[in-house]
């Protein structure tokens, strides 16, 4: 089983202290960092990966829109409120789920395991690869502003190879133009901007 | 979004408007303005003198059909047609492109992810595209055909350029839509969003709403005005001889 990093933000070193104690006992936690606030938790996603973030819904509403931007520039992380008081249920729906102080340590466990598994953690928005080695040296040169012909002579392969590995390029990306797949060669890392 | 499929002359245009508001901009396109109170298809032809076939060809590619039987079509209708393509060609450079053209710097402004300036640049370069093949067909097709047509109407020798056919236009005529759907692949698929979604939103219902109206822009051309075109053509060139 994958282990996973979470983080807890709440002003409260009793409920900070207290959800360790509880995650403590799960082997699937490696690694628990505290976040009191929104700019000590913003500090932290910037320097570490975190899959989880145990979050007062109190600490979102003093500042809607900092916690908005922070969860859409991570949005492979669960973001879960950790409700020990009443919350309006517009401010629950910003988050990915809820614990409830109640909850048992098992609930707990059985929660955080049903939201790893549900995808979206780990980068798994992130690009996969979708183009073979080949079809991305082709794509490269297309890039790089070269003609069927001089990738042909490049790779040593048949125009006709070049046309084929272009037509699934443009068929598995969904991008027909060289100056859109050019774009999408930035975008996946496989040219610099510094070409331009 | 329901659409009438089958465009009877009975049909109230209201009702089809209402099944796909797309038709308020066809209605434009003919110089017809809201309201159109209760005006059946063959009524609203009839007071704005268009003709019924044309007019009913064109809500049904509005509509999404795009098998378009051979239409009677008379030299008037050619004027009608060439009329209908250059308020589109108002309607892009003016309209939709500047608000695509502004929604993009928005993009740009909130989502600092260096490869959204490449996304401006790709939409400059695709305009400028666009204009000039926009352009050629102001400057160059469009005045070909009413010429044609006057020439027909007026039973006049021709005095057209014999260098210049249809032919070359259809040869030429390209795809404009396509690098819009390029883009939509980009902003759906693989750039990174920052503070955009809601801009980002916004300018991917533009796109579609002007990729799917230059599609059937694009239509009119290929399957009504160059067959029709070249059967001027070829009327034309019999008077000669």
């Amino acid at each position: 089983m994958r282990q996973i990093h979470i983080a807890i933000s709440d002003e409260s070193l009793v409920i900070r202290e207290g959800l360790q104690s509880v995650f403590s006992r799960y082997q699937f936690i490696h690694r628990i960092s505290h976040a009191p606030t929104l700019d000590a938790l913003e500090k932290l996603l910037q320097r570490t990966t975190v899959q989880i973030v145990i979050i007062n819904p109190y600490v979102i509403q003093s500042n809607q829109s900092q916690f908005l931007q922070l969860k859409n520039k991570n949005e492979c992380i669960k973001w879960i409120g950790m409700l020990y008081s009443h919350f309006t249920s517009g401010m629950l729906a910003k988050l990915d789920g809820t614990i409830d102080i109640f909850d048992t340590g098992e609930a707990i466990a059985a929660k955080l395991l049903k939201w790893i598994e549900s995808g979206s953690t780990e980068n798994s928005l992130q690009s996969k690869e979708i183009l073979t080695e080949r079809e991305t040296d082709v794509l490269k040169h297309l890039a790089d502003g070269k003609s069927n012909k001089e990738i042909a002579d490049k790779l040593n392969i048949s125009i006709n190879t070049v046309i084929t590995h272009r037509k699934n390029i443009s068929q598995k990306t969904g991008i027909k133009s060289v100056s859109g797949l050019t774009i999408y060669a930035v975008v996946q890392n496989l040219i610099s901007l510094d070409n331009f | 979004m329901k659409k009438t499929n089958k465009i009877l002359p009975d049909i109230k245009i209201a009702e089809a408007i209402i099944d796909n508001p797309f038709l308020v901009l066809l209605l434009e396109r003919f110089n017809i303005s809201l309201p159109v109170q209760d005006l059946n298809i063959s009524d609203l032809c009839k007071s704005y003198g268009i003709n019924e076939t044309l007019f009913e060809a064109f809500v049904s590619m509005y509509n999404g059909n795009t098998s378009i039987p051979e239409l009677k079509l008379n030299e008037h209708d050619a004027l009608t047609i060439v009329h209908f393509l250059r308020v589109s060609h108002i309607y892009y450079s003016e309209q939709i492109y500047p608000e695509i053209t502004e929604l993009i710097n928005r993009m740009n402004q909130l989502n600092d992810h260096k490869e959204m300036k490449l996304v401006s640049v790709f939409f400059k370069d695709y305009f400028r595209e666009v204009t000039d093949h926009l352009d050629y067909e102001n400057e160059v097709f469009h005045p070909y055909v009413i010429q044609l047509a006057s020439q027909i109407n007026n039973n006049e020798p021709s005095n057209i350029r014999d260098e210049y056919s249809v032919k070359q236009y259809k040869a030429r005529h390209d795809d404009i839509e396509e690098k819009l759907n390029d883009l939509r692949n980009l902003l759906i698929k693989y750039l990174p969003v920052n503070q955009d979604q809601t801009v980002r939103r916004k300018l991917l219902f533009l796109l579609s709403e002007l990729e799917f109206d230059l599609k059937i822009h694009s239509d009119i051309e290929e399957l009504i005005l160059i067959p029709f075109t070249l059967r001027m053509e070829k009327k034309v060139k019999q008077t000669e001889q």
